[in-house]
Protein backbone atom coordinates (compact mmCIF):
# COMPACT_ATOMS: atom_id res chain seq x y z
CA UNK A 1 0.00 0.00 0.00
CA UNK A 2 3.23 2.48 0.93
CA UNK A 3 4.82 1.34 -2.02
CA UNK A 4 1.62 2.47 -3.98
CA UNK A 5 1.65 5.81 -2.97
CA UNK A 6 5.12 6.14 -3.49
CA UNK A 7 4.71 5.60 -7.03
CA UNK A 8 1.55 7.85 -7.38
CA UNK A 9 4.03 10.73 -5.71
CA UNK A 10 6.98 10.00 -7.96
CA UNK A 11 4.61 10.06 -10.99
CA UNK A 12 3.25 13.39 -10.25
CA UNK A 13 6.84 14.42 -9.22
CA UNK A 14 8.60 13.13 -12.75
CA UNK A 15 5.39 14.03 -14.92
CA UNK A 16 5.95 17.78 -13.92
CA UNK A 17 9.89 17.48 -14.30
CA UNK A 18 9.42 15.68 -17.13
CA UNK A 19 7.21 18.12 -18.50
CA UNK A 20 9.57 21.10 -17.88
CA UNK A 21 13.21 19.47 -18.88
CA UNK A 22 12.08 17.04 -21.64
CA UNK A 23 10.27 19.94 -23.43
CA UNK A 24 12.36 22.71 -25.43
CA UNK A 25 11.29 26.31 -23.81
CA UNK A 26 10.20 27.59 -27.31
CA UNK A 27 8.10 24.36 -27.68
CA UNK A 28 6.16 25.10 -24.41
CA UNK A 29 2.92 25.71 -26.63
CA UNK A 30 3.02 22.95 -28.28
CA UNK A 31 3.37 20.99 -25.20
CA UNK A 32 0.65 21.92 -23.68
CA UNK A 33 -1.69 21.34 -26.59
CA UNK A 34 -0.59 18.09 -26.98
CA UNK A 35 -0.99 16.96 -23.49
CA UNK A 36 -4.23 18.41 -23.24
CA UNK A 37 -5.17 16.61 -26.12
CA UNK A 38 -4.22 13.65 -24.92
CA UNK A 39 -5.58 13.93 -21.69
CA UNK A 40 -8.84 14.90 -23.22
CA UNK A 41 -9.03 12.00 -25.32
CA UNK A 42 -7.92 9.03 -22.81
CA UNK A 43 -10.50 10.41 -20.39
CA UNK A 44 -13.37 10.09 -23.02
CA UNK A 45 -12.29 6.60 -23.70
CA UNK A 46 -11.43 5.44 -19.71
CA UNK A 47 -14.59 6.33 -18.99
CA UNK A 48 -16.35 3.97 -20.81
CA UNK A 49 -13.03 1.20 -20.45
CA UNK A 50 -13.87 1.43 -16.36
CA UNK A 51 -17.59 1.37 -16.73
CA UNK A 52 -17.38 -2.06 -18.16
CA UNK A 53 -14.73 -3.53 -15.82
CA UNK A 54 -11.76 -3.57 -18.99
CA UNK A 55 -9.73 -2.09 -16.62
CA UNK A 56 -9.62 -0.46 -12.88
CA UNK A 57 -7.71 1.40 -10.46
CA UNK A 58 -7.96 0.43 -6.92
CA UNK A 59 -5.53 3.19 -5.54
CA UNK A 60 -5.96 6.36 -6.63
CA UNK A 61 -6.27 9.85 -5.71
CA UNK A 62 -9.02 11.38 -5.25
CA UNK A 63 -10.96 7.93 -4.38
CA UNK A 64 -14.18 9.46 -3.33
CA UNK A 65 -14.83 11.28 -6.13
CA UNK A 66 -13.67 9.14 -8.85
CA UNK A 67 -12.98 5.76 -10.14
CA UNK A 68 -10.55 6.65 -12.57
CA UNK A 69 -6.91 7.13 -12.48
CA UNK A 70 -6.26 10.86 -12.28
CA UNK A 71 -2.44 10.49 -11.79
CA UNK A 72 -2.24 8.40 -14.83
CA UNK A 73 -4.51 9.65 -16.95
CA UNK A 74 -4.83 13.41 -16.12
CA UNK A 75 -1.13 14.05 -15.79
CA UNK A 76 1.61 10.89 -16.34
CA UNK A 77 0.41 9.70 -19.83
CA UNK A 78 -0.48 12.91 -20.74
CA UNK A 79 2.94 14.03 -20.45
CA UNK A 80 4.53 11.43 -21.84
CA UNK A 81 2.60 12.30 -25.23
CA UNK A 82 3.80 15.77 -25.02
CA UNK A 83 7.28 14.33 -24.69
CA UNK A 84 6.83 12.23 -27.44
CA UNK A 85 5.00 14.79 -29.83
CA UNK A 86 7.40 18.05 -29.74
CA UNK A 87 10.08 16.00 -29.76
CA UNK A 88 9.35 13.75 -32.64
CA UNK A 89 11.24 14.75 -35.86
CA UNK A 90 8.46 15.74 -38.18
CA UNK A 91 10.82 15.28 -41.36
CA UNK A 92 12.13 11.70 -41.20
CA UNK A 93 11.35 8.68 -43.14
CA UNK A 94 8.30 6.87 -42.29
CA UNK A 95 10.65 3.64 -41.18
CA UNK A 96 11.39 6.25 -38.76
CA UNK A 97 8.31 7.19 -37.70
CA UNK A 98 6.47 4.11 -37.26
CA UNK A 99 9.91 2.74 -34.99
CA UNK A 100 9.36 6.07 -32.91
CA UNK A 101 5.77 5.32 -32.69
CA UNK A 102 5.66 1.80 -32.06
CA UNK A 103 8.71 2.63 -29.39
CA UNK A 104 6.92 4.81 -27.14
CA UNK A 105 3.47 3.06 -27.47
CA UNK A 106 5.11 -0.40 -26.47
CA UNK A 107 6.82 1.07 -24.13
CA UNK A 108 3.99 2.64 -22.25
CA UNK A 109 2.33 -0.56 -22.38
CA UNK A 110 5.07 -2.22 -20.67
CA UNK A 111 5.12 0.57 -18.14
CA UNK A 112 1.04 0.02 -17.60
CA UNK A 113 1.74 -3.93 -17.42
CA UNK A 114 4.21 -3.64 -14.97
CA UNK A 115 1.89 -1.23 -12.66
CA UNK A 116 -0.59 -4.04 -13.14
CA UNK A 117 1.05 -6.95 -12.06
CA UNK A 118 2.93 -5.13 -9.43
CA UNK A 119 1.24 -2.40 -7.85
CA UNK A 120 -2.60 -2.17 -6.47
CA UNK A 121 -2.64 1.26 -9.15
CA UNK A 122 -3.84 -0.69 -11.92
CA UNK A 123 -5.86 -3.84 -12.24
CA UNK A 124 -6.80 -5.16 -15.51
CA UNK A 125 -10.42 -6.75 -15.99
CA UNK A 126 -11.53 -7.73 -19.64
CA UNK A 127 -8.51 -6.22 -21.01
CA UNK A 128 -5.20 -7.98 -21.83
CA UNK A 129 -1.83 -6.06 -22.44
CA UNK A 130 -2.36 -6.93 -25.90
CA UNK A 131 -5.49 -4.92 -26.00
CA UNK A 132 -3.92 -2.55 -23.70
CA UNK A 133 -1.11 -2.15 -26.31
CA UNK A 134 -3.84 -1.21 -29.10
CA UNK A 135 -5.96 0.88 -26.65
CA UNK A 136 -3.00 2.79 -26.12
CA UNK A 137 -1.78 3.29 -29.38
CA UNK A 138 -5.32 3.93 -30.70
CA UNK A 139 -5.07 7.15 -28.36
CA UNK A 140 -1.73 8.07 -29.39
CA UNK A 141 -2.83 7.77 -33.18
CA UNK A 142 -6.28 9.95 -32.61
CA UNK A 143 -3.85 12.55 -30.38
CA UNK A 144 -1.45 13.01 -33.22
CA UNK A 145 -4.26 13.32 -35.84
CA UNK A 146 -5.16 15.93 -33.77
CA UNK A 147 -2.49 17.91 -32.58
CA UNK A 148 -1.26 17.38 -36.61
CA UNK A 149 -4.48 19.28 -37.63
CA UNK A 150 -4.34 21.87 -34.98
CA UNK A 151 -0.85 22.72 -36.36
CA UNK A 152 -1.33 22.60 -39.86
CA UNK A 153 -4.14 24.74 -39.83
CA UNK A 154 -1.46 27.06 -38.54
CA UNK A 155 1.12 26.60 -40.87
CA UNK A 156 -1.12 27.49 -43.92
CA UNK A 157 -2.47 30.42 -41.82
CA UNK A 158 0.66 32.32 -40.38
CA UNK A 159 1.74 31.93 -44.52
CA UNK A 160 -1.50 33.85 -45.46
CA UNK A 161 -0.96 37.22 -46.60
CA UNK A 162 -2.97 38.82 -43.54
CA UNK A 163 -0.65 38.25 -40.34
CA UNK A 164 -2.98 40.11 -37.74
CA UNK A 165 -5.79 38.62 -39.47
CA UNK A 166 -7.43 36.09 -36.50
CA UNK B 1 -35.32 10.93 -13.82
CA UNK B 2 -36.75 11.85 -16.68
CA UNK B 3 -37.18 15.36 -16.62
CA UNK B 4 -33.02 14.98 -15.81
CA UNK B 5 -32.50 13.02 -18.22
CA UNK B 6 -34.27 15.60 -21.40
CA UNK B 7 -31.91 18.33 -19.27
CA UNK B 8 -28.85 16.10 -20.06
CA UNK B 9 -29.67 15.73 -23.49
CA UNK B 10 -30.80 19.29 -24.22
CA UNK B 11 -27.22 20.51 -22.86
CA UNK B 12 -25.45 18.39 -25.00
CA UNK B 13 -27.69 19.65 -28.23
CA UNK B 14 -27.43 23.45 -26.98
CA UNK B 15 -23.88 23.06 -26.39
CA UNK B 16 -22.98 21.46 -29.65
CA UNK B 17 -25.32 23.74 -31.28
CA UNK B 18 -23.18 26.74 -30.36
CA UNK B 19 -20.16 24.97 -31.42
CA UNK B 20 -21.52 25.47 -35.16
CA UNK B 21 -21.54 29.53 -34.53
CA UNK B 22 -18.24 29.56 -34.08
CA UNK B 23 -16.12 31.23 -36.82
CA UNK B 24 -13.99 29.15 -38.89
CA UNK B 25 -11.08 31.75 -38.05
CA UNK B 26 -11.08 30.95 -34.90
CA UNK B 27 -11.27 27.61 -34.40
CA UNK B 28 -7.98 27.29 -32.94
CA UNK B 29 -8.98 29.66 -30.18
CA UNK B 30 -12.20 27.71 -29.69
CA UNK B 31 -10.21 24.28 -29.23
CA UNK B 32 -7.42 26.25 -26.84
CA UNK B 33 -10.10 27.14 -24.51
CA UNK B 34 -12.26 24.42 -24.35
CA UNK B 35 -9.30 22.31 -23.26
CA UNK B 36 -7.43 24.70 -20.69
CA UNK B 37 -11.05 24.67 -19.43
CA UNK B 38 -11.35 21.09 -19.14
CA UNK B 39 -8.36 20.63 -17.59
CA UNK B 40 -9.33 22.97 -15.15
CA UNK B 41 -12.86 21.77 -14.32
CA UNK B 42 -11.81 18.32 -13.85
CA UNK B 43 -9.64 18.39 -11.34
CA UNK B 44 -11.44 20.92 -9.25
CA UNK B 45 -14.72 19.67 -10.28
CA UNK B 46 -13.37 16.61 -8.87
CA UNK B 47 -11.84 18.02 -5.42
CA UNK B 48 -15.03 19.16 -4.62
CA UNK B 49 -16.81 16.56 -4.57
CA UNK B 50 -14.33 14.46 -2.88
CA UNK B 51 -14.64 16.60 0.27
CA UNK B 52 -18.62 16.87 -0.09
CA UNK B 53 -19.35 20.57 -0.71
CA UNK B 54 -21.36 19.29 -4.07
CA UNK B 55 -23.36 16.45 -5.19
CA UNK B 56 -24.96 14.92 -8.53
CA UNK B 57 -26.84 12.53 -7.81
CA UNK B 58 -28.56 12.13 -11.59
CA UNK B 59 -25.37 12.03 -13.74
CA UNK B 60 -23.20 9.91 -16.55
CA UNK B 61 -21.02 7.13 -15.72
CA UNK B 62 -22.59 7.31 -12.46
CA UNK B 63 -21.04 4.01 -11.19
CA UNK B 64 -17.36 5.53 -11.52
CA UNK B 65 -17.61 9.06 -11.65
CA UNK B 66 -19.20 11.27 -8.93
CA UNK B 67 -18.77 14.63 -10.91
CA UNK B 68 -20.92 15.92 -13.38
CA UNK B 69 -19.07 14.55 -16.38
CA UNK B 70 -21.98 16.61 -19.07
CA UNK B 71 -21.08 19.56 -17.22
CA UNK B 72 -17.15 19.39 -16.71
CA UNK B 73 -16.01 17.44 -19.90
CA UNK B 74 -18.58 19.35 -22.36
CA UNK B 75 -21.20 22.04 -21.39
CA UNK B 76 -19.16 24.30 -19.42
CA UNK B 77 -15.20 24.03 -21.62
CA UNK B 78 -18.27 24.86 -24.78
CA UNK B 79 -19.61 27.98 -23.05
CA UNK B 80 -15.42 28.97 -22.42
CA UNK B 81 -14.92 28.27 -25.96
CA UNK B 82 -17.73 30.80 -26.83
CA UNK B 83 -16.62 33.12 -24.01
CA UNK B 84 -13.39 33.71 -25.47
CA UNK B 85 -14.92 33.66 -29.19
CA UNK B 86 -16.61 36.47 -28.78
CA UNK B 87 -14.72 37.94 -25.61
CA UNK B 88 -15.23 42.09 -26.60
CA UNK B 89 -11.79 42.91 -27.14
CA UNK B 90 -10.74 46.41 -27.16
CA UNK B 91 -13.68 47.45 -25.15
CA UNK B 92 -13.38 49.52 -22.32
CA UNK B 93 -13.01 47.60 -18.70
CA UNK B 94 -16.08 47.89 -17.45
CA UNK B 95 -17.72 46.58 -20.81
CA UNK B 96 -15.38 43.52 -20.46
CA UNK B 97 -15.99 43.00 -16.52
CA UNK B 98 -19.88 42.97 -17.95
CA UNK B 99 -18.75 40.83 -20.28
CA UNK B 100 -17.49 38.39 -17.77
CA UNK B 101 -20.22 38.92 -14.70
CA UNK B 102 -22.89 38.73 -17.62
CA UNK B 103 -21.84 34.45 -18.30
CA UNK B 104 -20.99 33.94 -14.76
CA UNK B 105 -24.46 35.54 -13.32
CA UNK B 106 -26.64 33.53 -16.40
CA UNK B 107 -24.73 30.49 -15.94
CA UNK B 108 -25.05 30.84 -11.64
CA UNK B 109 -28.52 31.76 -11.74
CA UNK B 110 -29.01 28.44 -13.90
CA UNK B 111 -27.21 25.97 -11.78
CA UNK B 112 -29.33 27.63 -8.66
CA UNK B 113 -32.68 26.85 -10.63
CA UNK B 114 -31.34 23.08 -11.59
CA UNK B 115 -30.14 23.26 -7.90
CA UNK B 116 -33.85 23.47 -6.61
CA UNK B 117 -35.89 22.05 -8.54
CA UNK B 118 -34.01 18.89 -10.18
CA UNK B 119 -31.70 16.27 -9.12
CA UNK B 120 -28.64 17.17 -11.17
CA UNK B 121 -26.98 19.39 -8.57
CA UNK B 122 -27.43 19.74 -4.78
CA UNK B 123 -25.29 22.30 -2.97
CA UNK B 124 -24.10 20.50 0.83
CA UNK B 125 -21.47 22.94 1.78
CA UNK B 126 -21.79 25.14 -0.94
CA UNK B 127 -23.53 28.53 -1.77
CA UNK B 128 -24.45 30.39 -5.28
CA UNK B 129 -21.53 32.93 -4.50
CA UNK B 130 -18.88 30.33 -4.18
CA UNK B 131 -20.36 29.30 -7.97
CA UNK B 132 -20.22 32.97 -9.40
CA UNK B 133 -16.64 33.26 -8.14
CA UNK B 134 -15.31 30.13 -9.05
CA UNK B 135 -16.49 30.80 -12.54
CA UNK B 136 -15.39 34.15 -13.02
CA UNK B 137 -11.61 33.16 -11.27
CA UNK B 138 -11.76 30.10 -13.91
CA UNK B 139 -12.84 32.37 -16.97
CA UNK B 140 -10.10 34.87 -15.77
CA UNK B 141 -7.63 32.45 -15.87
CA UNK B 142 -8.68 30.52 -19.17
CA UNK B 143 -8.66 33.55 -20.51
CA UNK B 144 -5.26 34.92 -19.32
CA UNK B 145 -3.70 31.58 -20.61
CA UNK B 146 -5.41 31.85 -24.39
CA UNK B 147 -3.57 35.50 -24.36
CA UNK B 148 -0.62 33.74 -23.61
CA UNK B 149 -1.16 30.78 -25.69
CA UNK B 150 -1.64 32.98 -29.07
CA UNK B 151 1.00 35.71 -27.88
CA UNK B 152 3.06 36.91 -31.09
CA UNK B 153 0.70 35.37 -33.48
CA UNK B 154 -2.81 37.33 -32.59
CA UNK B 155 -3.72 40.33 -30.78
Amino acid sequence: MLTDYVILAAMWLFGIAGFFLLIPRNNRRKGILSFMVFQGIIWLCDMPSFKYDLLSAPVRVLPKATDLTITINYLFYPVLFSIYYVNRRVNSSIPYRIIYYLFWVSSITLFDVILERYTNLLEYGRITWSGMWIYIGFIFFVSVLICNWFYKEELIRTKGSEPNDH
Amino acid sequence: MTTEFWILLSAYIISTGILFFIPKSKLRLAVVAFLLKQVLTFLLGLVVVEFGLIEYPVRLFPTINRTSFTFEFYVFPVICAAFNVWYPNGRSVLFRFGYYAGFCTVMSIIEIILEKHTDLIKYIHWDWYLTWITLFLSFFIVHLLCIWFFKGKTA
